[in-house]
């Protein structure tokens, strides 16, 4: 093979060059895209370290703790699933933000464990993962910071679409409603959630 | 949705790169933009798997009971009161019968007055009768506990609220019927001459505050019957028999039919014309004395080595033409929901006549709250004609709705702007039926931030939270009148409104001589014509005399009371030991002391004097097992009325501040609808996108490089 003429091989150099550069761009942002997306469910994990820590405080002294200085919402409850070995802290409704963390207590909703319908949504691919394995007849257990522990029993789990979701602020006795995104497995947002209902049990 | 993951997994190969890196850079390429697509094919994947209109086209709706249901176990109750001169003893006993075919354990939440002692627990099962013992709360309950797990019966009493019991009795056997018998020892009041006492029958139920402790809450509450669709529950008969120690006459029940038979010398009988009640609201008697003056106001009770003292003083007849005090009044009217009904036409009435009895000189406000609040004025103005005009055209627009959120009323009412001005008295009256269950934070926030005010509580309705409104009214320096039926309104307001208007005795102090005593309570009020003020105090030696003092129309009084008079009383240690717990209770409220000392103090009282406290409870447990191995026990809350005049649908259906608002918007669905936030991250399309063009990058650059060190 002949080496091609000078002027051609400044040519190639230079067009050799742009290739580099691009791939470089692309591995760059590639690294970037996979670093945001890592952080996520780094952060869901590390955040429940410091919110575990922040609730036993809270049970022990009785007052909110937060988790973190900046925080703008409070542990509320630890919901546990003893089947399935979950157990998660559960941050009071504030912001979009608080999702990331731990599952939260939709504003709204009635406080847990109490009469009525609290209902706690968390991301289906970090804390709510499990709820995929829920079955009716689980046990799951909800503690709240003064130490208050409620026992809910599995209903049985839906599909149905955000705006056709309703609960009826009647509810005498507490209900515990799990709230995350359907299908589980999906990368895609979209308007179908999983919810999964439990009733206290008032008399086990 | 499988795919993507199993092919996620295959990077394992990765090392294989070294050799054929070149050629593989299209394989991997296409692999990794495979994943990637697989990922977004996964997107319509879900709408495909998305389940049919017919599971969604009804939205999902969570429907819980309407109200509470009957349970397995019928509870009847009989309360036999017992009244000696100015104490009262009440026995109730409760029959837990069990209807089913289950070993039964029942809860029942029941109220008792907030003054009142518990000291005695008996439980009759069969043929047996087992006798209570006063116990540290916590080892109560772990007797309790043990108990109910071998088997055996058991009974426990515990202290929620100072006027908030549970009794619990486990392992009722099926078709059995357990009898619990609790004695308590109350005072009986005395206001303007008349002589009260309240027995109250059902607990309403509490508006828990945001931010209020859940498990607090929790206790303060049970399933409540919808009285549209269950008959009344829970029936109590109840026999009066009085021994006032003078002849009583001027017999009044304001809301039961009662029957009255006269015994030997000044004692009667009173009992229910009906037989016996639903327990749903709270039974009254009121009597006078038949004769002018009353004659002993001092009683004594010789408990161990320690003489216990009651002396009633009655504040002199002061001068009733002198004029009335300057004043600035601010009105706060709870429109929350618990109030709908009778209650708020009661407030409302209570509050337009006090807007009409204001002279031209007062300064005035409004305040109302439900979980929110609004100001009628920015702060107090003249009660001149359009004014009170406006304040009436407020007064009849309020409607019962939303939450109970007092605290910031309570704030808002207490704002002094002008403290240096002593000429004017500053008043605030509170028209609630005060069902609230952070008693706690309202009675620490009026002890820190009364300042002047004298704060005054109406309590309104059927049932209203009587500790709440006494302790209020105890720390704010005023009084509480309750109003329980709209025909009520005139005849309380306008005595408490007159009563507004003449503060007697001030600055009220207590001095000994010659012996050493311990007062309760520590805090004493200002006196109202025609109220006397309870004094309980424990001694040593009973000698000397004590000295009330204080200031009469703006001049000192006072008053001495020679200890050799007092008379034998009844029941009036315990009633001091009571006094002294709320002493301490409120002590710690308002941060006067810790909140160990405090409950060291609350539970030596009451394991000294055996009372059912926040700190100590009563327990019995019957020896042998009755309840065979392996047989299942069910726990069962008893349910409870809803008190009379209170609407149903307006308590439960506005549990929380906002569906509250939402019910209202829709009120032919009961259900709201509720936006459930998104929860997706795709946090893994992102990691394995971004490694997937990383890897595209980094195999392009390796090509680049082998192919410029080849040329």
């Amino acid at each position: 093979m002949k080496p091609p003429p000078p002027p051609a091989a400044k040519g190639g150099r230079r067009w050799r060059a742009l290739p580099t550069t691009g791939f470089m761009a692309l591995s760059f942002a590639g690294l970037c895209l996979a670093g945001q997306g890592a952080v996520i469910p780094a952060k869901a994990l590390l955040a429940q370290v410091l919110l575990e820590r922040a609730f036993t405080r809270s049970q022990s002294t009785g007052a909110p703790v937060k988790a973190w200085p900046w925080a703008d919402t409070v542990p509320v409850a630890r919901i546990r699933v003893p089947r399935l070995k979950v157990s998660q802290i559960v941050l009071s409704g504030g912001s979009g933000e608080a999702l990331a963390f731990a599952p939260t207590l939709v504003p709204g909703s009635a406080p847990l464990g109490h009469n009525g319908t609290a209902v706690v949504a968390a991301h289906r691919d970090t804390h709510f993962s499990f709820m995929q394995d829920l079955q009716p007849g689980d046990v799951v257990i909800v503690e709240t910071t003064d130490g208050d522990r409620t026992s809910f029993r599995m209903q049985g789990g839906y599909v149905v679409r955000n705006d056709r979701f309703a609960i009826t602020p009647r509810a005498v006795a507490p209900t515990l409603v799990l709230s995350t995104c359907w299908p589980f497995d999906s990368n895609a947002r979209g308007p179908w959630r999983y919810v999964a209902i439990a009733q206290a049990n008032l008399r086990a | 949705m499988i795919p993507p993951l199993a092919a996620r997994r295959r990077p394992g190969s990765f090392p294989r790169l070294h050799r054929r890196r070149a050629s593989l850079i299209a394989r991997l390429s296409v692999f990794v933009l495979s994943v990637m697509m697989l990922s977004f094919a996964s997107l319509a994947h879900a709408r495909q798997l998305a389940p049919d209109d017919e599971i969604t086209s009804g939205a999902l709706l969570l429907r819980a009971r309407n109200g509470a249901t009957p349970s397995a176990v019928a509870l009847g109750t009989d309360m036999d009161v017992t009244i000696t001169g100015l104490t009262a003893r009440v026995k109730v006993v409760q029959a837990f019968r069990n209807t089913s075919r289950d070993w039964v354990e029942a809860t029942y939440l029941y109220p008792l007055p907030e003054d009142g002692a518990v000291d005695s627990l008996k439980m009759v099962i069969g043929q047996r009768v087992i006798i209570g013992e006063i116990k540290r709360r916590a080892s109560a309950r772990e007797i309790y506990e043990q108990a109910k797990a071998e088997g055996r019966a058991a009974g426990l009493v515990e202290q929620q609220r100072p006027n908030m019991f549970t009794n619990r009795v486990a392992n009722i056997g099926p078709g059995e019927t357990v009898l619990i018998e609790i004695e308590y020892q109350a005072p009986v009041r005395r206001i303007s001459g008349e002589y009260g006492f309240r027995l109250p029958l059902v607990v309403g139920p509490r508006y828990a505050p945001s931010g209020a402790s859940a498990t607090d809450a929790a206790v303060t509450r049970a399933p409540v019957l919808n009285p549209r669709r269950h008959a009344d529950i829970n029936p109590v008969s109840i026999t009066v028999r009085l021994n006032p120690g003078f002849t009583p006459t001027g017999f009044t029940s304001p809301y039961h039919a009662i029957q009255i038979a006269e015994g030997s010398g000044s004692t009667r009988t009173i009992t229910l014309k009906e037989g016996s009640t639903p327990s749903n609201r709270d039974f009254e008697l009121r009597w006078r004395s038949a004769e002018t003056a009353p004659g002993v106001e001092l009683f004594r009770q010789r408990v161990r080595a320690d003489d216990y003292l009651m002396a009633l003083i009655s504040p002199p007849e002061s001068n009733r033409r002198r004029t009335p005090p300057v004043r600035e009044l601010v009105f706060v009217i709870d429109n929350s929901g618990s109030m709908s009904g009778d209650s708020m036409r009661q407030a409302k009435e209570s509050l337009k006549l006090a807007l009409r009895s204001l002279s031209p000189t007062d300064r005035f406000n409004v305040i109302r709250f439900d979980d929110s609040m609004t100001e009628l004025f920015d702060k107090p103005v003249l009660a001149t004609r359009e004014q009170i005009a406006l304040a009436l055209r407020y007064a009849d627009q309020l409607e019962a709705s939303g939450g109970t959120e007092m605290l910031p009323a309570l704030r808002a009412a207490l704002v002094d702007d002008t403290p240096e001005d002593a000429r004017r008295v500053r008043q605030v009256i509170f028209l609630t039926d005060g069902s609230i269950s952070n008693e706690d934070q309202m009675l620490a926030s009026l002890g820190s931030n009364r300042g002047r005010s004298r704060v005054f509580m109406v309590g309104i309705g059927s049932a209203p939270n009587s500790f709440l409104m006494n302790r209020m009214a105890e720390v704010g320096r005023g009084t509480y009148t309750h109003i329980g039926d709209t025909r009520e309104v005139i005849t309380r307001m306008s005595a408490l409104l007159d009563r507004l208007t003449r503060p007697v005795l001030t600055d009220l102090r207590v001095v000994t001589h010659g012996g050493d005593a311990e007062f309760a309570p520590a805090d004493l009020p200002d006196l109202y014509e025609g109220e006397p003020l309870i004094l309980l105090a424990r001694t040593s030696n009973l000698r000397g005399s004590i000295t009330v003092s204080g200031m009469l129309d703006g001049r000192p009084w006072s008053r001495r009371i020679n200890l050799n008079q007092a008379v034998e009383g009844v029941g009036v240690a315990k009633l001091w030991a009571r006094r002294r717990i709320t002493d301490a209770e409120v002590g710690h409220r308002l941060d006067q002391v810790s909140a160990e000392e405090a409950a060291r103090t609350i539970a030596q009282l009451g394991l000294d004097f055996s009372i059912v406290t926040r700190e100590t409870s009563l327990v019995a447990v019957d020896r042998t097992p009755s309840r065979p191995q392996g047989a299942r026990l069910t726990e069962e809350e008893l349910p409870l009325n809803l008190p009379a005049g209170w609407d149903f649908d307006r308590i439960f259906g506005a549990s929380a501040p906002d569906s509250a608002r939402s019910t209202e918007a829709a009120t032919d669905d009961p259900s709201i609808p509720f936006d459930l936030p998104q929860t997706a991250t795709a946090w893994a399309l992102s990691v394995w996108a971004g490694l997937g063009l990383a890897l595209i990058g980094g195999l392009g650059l390796m090509v680049m490089r082998r192919r410029s060190a080849r040329s």
